[in-house]
């Protein structure tokens, strides 16, 4: 039984030219109760791994930089 | 398999602290908010003196991060960094200056009142109020002249908190301000003493020509007000605003008015359902039997709340 | 940033163990350190403490505030009592309405901000027909970093993004600690406590959104019944989980309508026609009978109504609204065009799941927190006091902290049997051992549609049989084919495990009470009456020998009494005279 990969939109977006990740930042992902935001080994940026949000708000609330917006999850919009 | 340390580890401040000469100013940003985040009083002077940085970012967080010290030295720092040029600074620190909690702190604040800002002048009023200390009486009382309004809800909120007979006059006053949130908050503040003299200026508001004062005004005529306060309440009940109209009938039923029992009854047939319970919920208090036929008429409104107050009520007519 | 499988086992050893840092825990932690500085305290969390459980970005009031001059701990008492039909143990209900006004006291020097009039009062406010609850927080988005400051300032060693997955019980059936394994890179951590307070929330992923988003529930989704399971696996007892939480909200936005903030300004819950229709006077199983009701009428939808008002009273509103708590409901509304002012909002009900906090289920504590296994706490939304919002997970939170601290400055630390830790080992490791298989969100997706196909109210017998049949099904496929490809879906394949537990102590606990009780909670179609003869009393549920068994428990003797007379006040306040 092969996985198969299965393409969603995800409700969190950053903006790459203000998160300071590569600077050390990492307070997004820290503070998000599910843990579904990383820094990205390719852009050194963060990013939404995992579409599992419950659209809470640490993670805009608490960036420094204001990189993050939360939007609604599309199946609930 | 290795072993590892499973509990958080907050850094050492001096090490943190040497980020802080970092050529980019990112690099001191999260460095701030490292020093914040290791909770210890230790690293205050270097927070100081990162407040003095020339980005105004990193000032920003300075700003944010003292609001988690809640002492004199954050104070201090804090009511310079409300001067700050730019607004996203001056505006962090006016929220952190409200969170510090020593009374000493005041004397930190006192001396910036006189700043040609409003803004300033607003914000250290505000960090002052739960301080209570008596040394801010003189300063608010003061800037209940001053030409901004909301410099004067924040000066009139310091003296309220303190709760002084002798500012009665000053608050009896700010009842008849030009600014009406004014006015609202000094009709609320006067509630802590039941003298005539307050009880006759919140009567006075019930006058007002903004319906937001006359309906804070019932609420604390409700509070604070004798049954011959009466008169001014059951004119309240004709008021062209509805919230006006069912804070007097809270305040009525409050003051167990026998003599509003009629007016009152009149609004039992209000088109507005909360009106009818308001009213319903007012006899109830009153207990007056005189009222039971009225009540009974609306035992089946098509309003639920109206009939479970109106269920109340009778319970309470005996 | 890879999400790596990494090998490595620590043990540590503590006096009082906290798991779960969302808001009774931190409490209860911080009340142990304090009741005595000597003792070792740890702080575990499956999240991060800062901005991790229900009231991550703050909360928008206290629902059930017993200040003196508004509410007596008797009147509180007594009204808990009638709201949750009698089946209240009044001790602990009692405890916290005589001590949660000095927890206020305390929350306030911790800079959490009340709402408060002009002279810096307290303001409550009126919403229930009897006493006077509700504490606004204008700006209650400060309580979490209140909190997270004290629990710093402590020195309370905190140990973030661990989840547990097992207690620990040493050979008398005492507590011994708990079993936890790193989020992020599933490494092992073993911690021997005297004493463990769990505190990990309610049990919110069991039904199934209506929106079908596995994470767009009611309850904070790191809340997957954890603690529930752990409970029963180590032997405590679980009361009335066929009391089921379901909560009225915004349709889709799956939140809290908040009814609390927006009624004290003169905002209703309507029908289609602008009316109110609920005749209930508390936030119960029956208000929820009634608003389902109307939802499935030819009234429904239901509504939140605030376009009456005056549009600077909504605004005043929205403030507050769109600040804390769930600050995205603002944005929910604005993508979709709609207005308080203009028009009414519609509502639905939730999904169910098992939460003390709004209903009346949870492990069974005593008033001092204490569980049915000794050494071993449980606190807020999981433990079994009624109605205890976010103020009785502080309260309860302070009382089991402070128990705990008592009992762990005085024994020694208990033995506990090394095998545990390697069985518990294989079962956690066991999805990351194979490559091929189902992974967690379907096996959770599968478990939670089961859950609302067969479990939800109304309850059913022959569905509920079903229902266990295909849960059994399911589980047979998570112990022979759950796969976890990174340590992060590893957590979500130990949340199915606790998910799949809680769904079959529902469905045990619901067919074990044959009446109906609790308004839509316990709605039995099968036994429609409520049967005061056989089942004045709390269903306990546990595991013995390895098997889930109920039984009754008689209630302890009211120590407030209620009169037949206010009882039957009640009903009649609540019982409309038309049909
Ligand atoms: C949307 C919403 C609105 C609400 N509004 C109000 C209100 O206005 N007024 C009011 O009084 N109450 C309100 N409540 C209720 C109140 O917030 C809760 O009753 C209270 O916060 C519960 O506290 P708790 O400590 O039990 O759970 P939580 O605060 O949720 O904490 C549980 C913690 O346990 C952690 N955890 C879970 N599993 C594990 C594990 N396996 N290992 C380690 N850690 C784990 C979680 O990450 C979480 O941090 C609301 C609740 C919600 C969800
Ligand atoms: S908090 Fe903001 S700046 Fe920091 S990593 Fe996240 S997005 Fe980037
Ligand atoms: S909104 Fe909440 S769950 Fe979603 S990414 Fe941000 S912090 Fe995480």
């Amino acid at each position: 039984m092969p996985l198969a990969l299965s393409p969603t939109t995800v409700p969190v977006v950053v903006d790459d030219a203000k998160c300071i990740a590569d600077k050390g930042c990492t307070v997004c992902v820290d503070v998000c109760p599910l843990d579904v935001l990383r820094i990205s080994d390719l852009t050194g940026k963060a990013f939404m791994k995992f579409d599992e949000c419950w659209y809470c708000m640490p993670c805009e609330t608490d960036c420094p930089t204001g990189a993050v917006t939360v939007n609604i999850p599309y199946l609930l919009r | 398999m290795s072993a590892f340390d499973p509990f958080e580890d907050f850094g050492d401040a001096e090490e943190i602290a040497e980020r802080l000469t970092d050529a980019d100013p990112a690099v001191r940003r999260l460095a701030v908010i490292d020093l914040a985040e290791t909770a210890s009083i230790d690293v205050l002077p270097h927070l100081l003196a990162a407040g003095e940085d020339h980005d105004a970012s990193v000032r920003l967080q300075v700003a944010i991060a003292l609001g988690e010290f809640e002492t004199r030295d954050a104070a201090r720092a804090l009511a310079k960094l409300v001067k700050d040029d730019d607004p996203s600074v001056a505006q962090a620190a006016a929220d952190s200056l409200a969170e510090v909690k020593d009374p000493a702190a005041a004397a930190e604040i006192l001396p910036s009142l006189s700043h040609p800002s409003a803004f300033v002048r607003a914000a250290l009023f505000r960090g002052l109020r739960a301080l209570r200390s008596s040394s801010s009486l003189g300063p608010a009382l003061g800037a209940m002249r001053d030409a901004d309004p909301n410099v004067r809800a924040e000066a009139l909120a310091v003296i309220a908190y303190l709760k002084l007979e002798e500012t009665l006059p000053s608050l009896i006053d700010a009842t008849c301000d030009a600014d009406a949130s004014v006015r609202a908050v000094a009709v609320d503040a006067l509630t802590f003493t039941t003298k005539a003299a307050a009880r006759a200026a919140v009567a006075a508001a019930l006058s007002d020509e903004n319906w937001q004062v006359r309906a804070a005004a019932a609420e604390s005529l409700g509070r604070i007000g004798r049954v011959c306060d009466a008169d001014v309440l059951v004119k309240g009940l004709g008021d062209e605003y509805w919230q006006v109209q069912q804070k007097s009938l809270g305040a009525l039923g409050k003051l167990k008015v026998q003599t509003a029992v009629p007016a009152i009854a009149q609004l039992l047939e209000s088109e507005i359902p909360a009106l009818r319970k308001e009213a319903a919920a007012a006899l109830g208090e009153i207990a007056d039997p005189a009222a039971r036929e009225s009540l009974m008429e609306l035992a089946s409104d098509a309003d639920p709340d109206v009939r479970k107050t109106v269920r109340w009520a009778l319970t309470k007519l005996g | 940033m890879e999400d790596n499988f990494v090998e490595g086992l620590t043990e540590v050893t503590c006096d009082v163990l906290v798991i779960g840092g969302g808001t009774a825990g931190p409490m209860a932690a911080l009340k142990a350190k304090q009741r005595n500085p000597e003792l070792n305290v740890v702080l575990l969390e499956k999240a991060n403490v800062k901005r991790s459980g229900a009231i991550s970005m703050g909360m928008d009031g206290l629902n059930n505030a017993v200040v003196p001059g508004y509410a007596t701990p008797e009147q509180y008492t007594k009204e808990i009592t009638i709201a949750n039909d009698g089946i209240v143990d009044q001790a602990p209900v009692f405890k916290y309405a005589s001590r949660c006004f000095e927890i206020i006291g305390e929350l306030d020097r911790f800079g959490i901000r009340f709402q408060k009039n002009a002279n810096g009062d307290f303001d409550l406010k009126k919403v229930h027909h009897l006493g006077t609850y509700v504490l606004p927080m204008p700006n209650g988005d400060t309580v979490k970093k209140a909190l997270y400051r004290q629990i710093r300032r402590e020195r309370i060693l905190i140990s973030n993004r661990f989840m547990a997955t097992r207690l620990l019980t040493a050979k008398d059936g005492r507590i011994a600690g708990a079993i936890a394994v790193n989020t992020r890179s599933a490494e092992f951590l073993v911690l021997r406590a005297k004493t463990v307070i769990l505190c990990m929330g309610a049990a919110g992923r069991l039904g199934l959104p209506h929106s079908g988003y596995l994470f767009g529930t009611y309850e904070n989704p790191t809340n997957s019944g954890d603690g529930y399971s752990m409970a029963y696996h180590a032997g405590a007892a679980l009361a009335n989980l066929e009391c089921y939480q379901i909560n009225p909200l915004i349709k889709d936005y799956n939140g809290p309508a908040c009814a609390y903030v927006a009624g004290p300004f003169g905002a209703y819950t309507a029908n289609s026609e602008g009316k109110r229709f609920i005749e209930s006077d508390y936030w119960s199983g029956q208000m929820m009978q009634e608003f389902y009701n109307e939802l499935q009428s030819g009234k429904g939808p239901v509504f939140l109504k605030l376009n009456h008002l005056h549009p600077d009273t909504v605004g005043e509103i929205e403030q507050i609204l769109h600040k804390v708590e769930r600050p995205s409901r603002g944005r929910f509304h604005q993508a979709r065009g709609t207005d308080y002012r203009e028009v009414m909002i519609e509502m639905h009900i939730s999904e169910i799941g098992f939460c003390s906090g709004h209903s009346a289920s949870g492990v069974f504590v005593d008033e001092f927190a204490r569980t049915t296994v000794p050494g071993l706490y449980a606190a807020g939304d999981m433990a079994s006091v009624p109605h205890n919002y976010m103020l009785g997970a502080f309260t309860n939170g302070a009382i089991a902290g402070e128990h705990a601290a008592g009992v762990a400055g005085e024994i020694d630390l208990p033995e506990f049997d090394s095998e545990l830790v390697s069985l518990e080992r294989q079962r956690v490791l066991a999805p990351t051992r194979r490559d091929d298989g189902i992974p967690p969100n379907q096996l959770e997706y599968k478990t939670r549609r089961l859950v609302n196909d067969y479990l939800q109210p109304p309850k059913v017998t022959a569905k509920m049989q079903i229902g266990q049949a295909r849960l059994a099904e399911v589980r047979e496929d998570l112990e022979r084919a759950l796969v976890a490809r990174n340590p992060h879906e590893l957590m979500r394949s130990l949340e199915v495990s606790s998910i799949l537990d809680c769904a079959d102590m529902a469905a045990q606990a619901s067919l074990y009470r044959t009446e109906s009780r609790w308004g839509l909670y316990h709605n039995r179609v099968d036994y429609p009456d409520k049967d005061d003869d056989n089942w004045f009393c709390h269903t306990l549920l546990r595991k013995v020998d390895g098997r889930m068994v109920s039984e009754k428990r008689a209630i302890e003797p009211y120590i407030v009494p209620i009169e037949h007379e206010e009882r039957t006040a009640y009903e009649r306040l609540r019982v409309s005279n038309q049909a």
